[in-house]
């Protein structure tokens, strides 16, 4: 495997860990898997475009991307605090059990994918390319400009994710009220202020996660189905473990590029899901081995 | 302080409390001690509003309480659950940190933590330790500081002395002493009765959902059937 394969397997990892983590965020605090994660990405994508059209009259190249980011990040966080209003909270107010949440998340997803479609037809649009397709070198090393922008953007908005968990007030809630809902009430946090706050953070990085996505393939409505790869790289990770996701979800680009040189991009999902369930039947804790069991 | 009249609850069809009737007056240490299943946890998340009661009224200074947690949590009553129920991946500081969590000023925060490094020094040794890694006693230790953290006027506290050996059982009563000492109300569920009567004001003895008996610390631990009932198994 070349260096260069590794850096391009790199950047589509950091595309995949904002994915695996908003996806895991979710998991911690509510103990399900949140599959409307995937229609939310594919309406930042389009968030993203529509700002991006519309500011490309007055602002270009790096300004314009970074506008793009924020508008599509912004954008994702209301739209899951509309997410979680609409499709938890009321399960969670009358303790339901993890079926609901499952049909409710997969519900949901279907409903903004088909919104898209509603509203955008279901037309291909595709984003404008924001740089010049040029690469940088270091040394004998050369690195695409795209590549290199989507890991520093990606792994900047990992890093200021990471700050707010481990170094803000809101942040040590959501750590409380993912181990032990009950205690974290009685240490004097609202569940519902807490709950809102992990998902806004959630769909801000699938904000940041669906432009990426729009950016490498073309936009489609059902463009957020990738969510599919987060979920591939938080279970080899370990379910619900920020760590863990992040730790898979690199692995997983990594593999993937590698394995599209292999065995070709037809072959290379089928050994993917492959390593998937050998995961899922060998260790299903994953590589952090942290254990969260979904909710019973 | 707290008064509670005619309070039921019940899970489903299981009738958990049978119309209890308490007062806590200001200062003093109340023990409610049964065997169990008795009904003392589910009291205890009665009144932090864990769970909702059928009927009858909780006052707390002369006021309905709050239908939920983080509120009656601002307004002083704190509760440390059984089985101590520390953050386990988290930090011994980070834990002291969420039971501050209801704390206006980051100052008061860090005096507190100073305050309860004070108290309980190891917990200064290992503020950077993940609390799962404590012993069990260490834990209760930790528990309890995390919920004198938010600077309660009442705590309550769930059984802090199950599955500890005999030193630090008795480092955990006298850290409720001091508790009383600086002017904090305690409610003091245990199973452990000789200690809890010998300690508190006033006790109530909760059987099957109802309150058996009350009356001074002191009397119950002289009480024939007391005696038989409670202290015969656990000297
Ligand atoms: N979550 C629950 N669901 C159903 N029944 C419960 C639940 N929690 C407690 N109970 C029942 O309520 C009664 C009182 O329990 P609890 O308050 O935990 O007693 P104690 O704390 O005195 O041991 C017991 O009969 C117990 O089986
Ligand atoms: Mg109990």
């Amino acid at each position: 495997m070349t260096p260069q394969l590794l850096i391009n397997g790199i950047s589509l990892g950091s595309v995949y860990a904002l994915i695996a983590v908003g996806f895991a965020l979710i998991f911690n605090i509510l103990k399900f898997s949140n599959f409307s994660h995937g229609g939310l990405m594919s309406v930042t994508a389009y968030i993203g475009y529509v700002a991006c059209v519309f500011l490309g009259h007055y602002i270009k190249d790096l300004p314009l991307f970074v506008v793009t980011l924020v508008a599509a990040a912004l954008g994702g966080g209301l739209l899951a605090l509309v997410v979680e209003r609409v499709a938890f909270r009321r399960l969670r107010n009358s303790n339901s059990s993890v079926i609901y949440y499952f049909i409710s998340s997969i519900t949901m997803g279907i409903l903004m994918e088909n919104s898209i479609t509603i509203f955008a037809s279901s037309n291909f649009y595709s984003y404008p390319s924001f740089f010049p397709a040029s690469v940088i070198r270091f040394g004998a090393l050369s690195v695409a400009i795209p590549d290199l922008l989507t890991f520093l953007f990606s792994a900047a908005a990992l890093v200021i994710l990471l700050v707010v968990l481990f170094r803000t007030k809101i942040g040590l809630a959501i750590r409380s009220t993912s181990f032990d809902t009950s205690t974290a009430k009685l240490m004097g946090m609202d569940p519902n202020r807490v709950v809102a706050a992990t998902f806004f953070a959630s769909g801000v990085l699938g904000g940041v996660a669906g432009v990426f996505l729009g950016i490498n393939y073309t936009l489609y409505p059902q463009l957020g189905q990738l969510i599919v790869k987060g979920f591939v790289a938080s279970v080899i990770g370990g379910l619900g473990s920020i760590s863990g996701a992040l730790i898979g979800a690199v692995l997983l680009g990594v593999v993937e590029i590698f394995l599209i040189g292999l065995v070709g991009a037809g072959w290379s999902p089928v050994v993917i899901f492959v390593i998937m369930l050998v995961f899922l039947l060998l260790r299903p804790r994953g590589i952090s081995g942290v254990i969260v069991q979904e909710k019973a | 302080m707290l008064s509670i009249e005619n309070l039921h609850v019940a899970y489903g069809p299981v009738h958990a409390l049978e119309g209890i009737s308490l007062e806590v007056p200001r200062g003093q240490i109340i023990s409610i001690i049964g065997s169990n299943g008795a009904g003392k946890t589910t009291l205890l998340n009665t009144i932090c509003a864990l769970i909702r009661q059928k009927s009858g009224t909780i006052k707390f200074e002369g006021r309905e309480l709050s239908r939920f947690t983080h509120q009656i949590v601002k307004l002083g009553i704190v509760q440390v659950p059984e089985g101590r129920k520390v953050f386990a991946g988290l930090t011994v500081r980070e834990n002291l940190m969420a039971g501050g969590y209801v704390l206006k000023e980051a100052l008061r925060l860090q005096q507190n933590i100073e305050k309860m490094f004070d108290l309980y020094p190891i917990l200064r040794d290992r503020q950077n330790q993940q609390a799962g890694t404590l012993s069990g006693g260490e834990q209760q230790m930790l528990a309890i500081c995390r919920g004198l953290m938010a600077e309660p006027k009442l705590l309550l506290l769930d059984e802090p002395s199950l599955g500890l050996g005999p030193i630090i059982v008795n480092g955990v009563f006298q850290l409720i002493r001091r508790i009383r000492e600086q002017g904090i109300t305690v409610v003091l569920v245990e199973q452990n009765a000789r200690k809890a009567l010998a300690l508190c004001n006033y006790a109530y003895v909760l059987e099957n959902g109802k309150i058996a008996m009350r009356g001074q610390g002191r009397e119950l631990l002289c009480d024939a059937a007391i005696k038989k009932a409670y202290l015969g198994e656990c000297s």
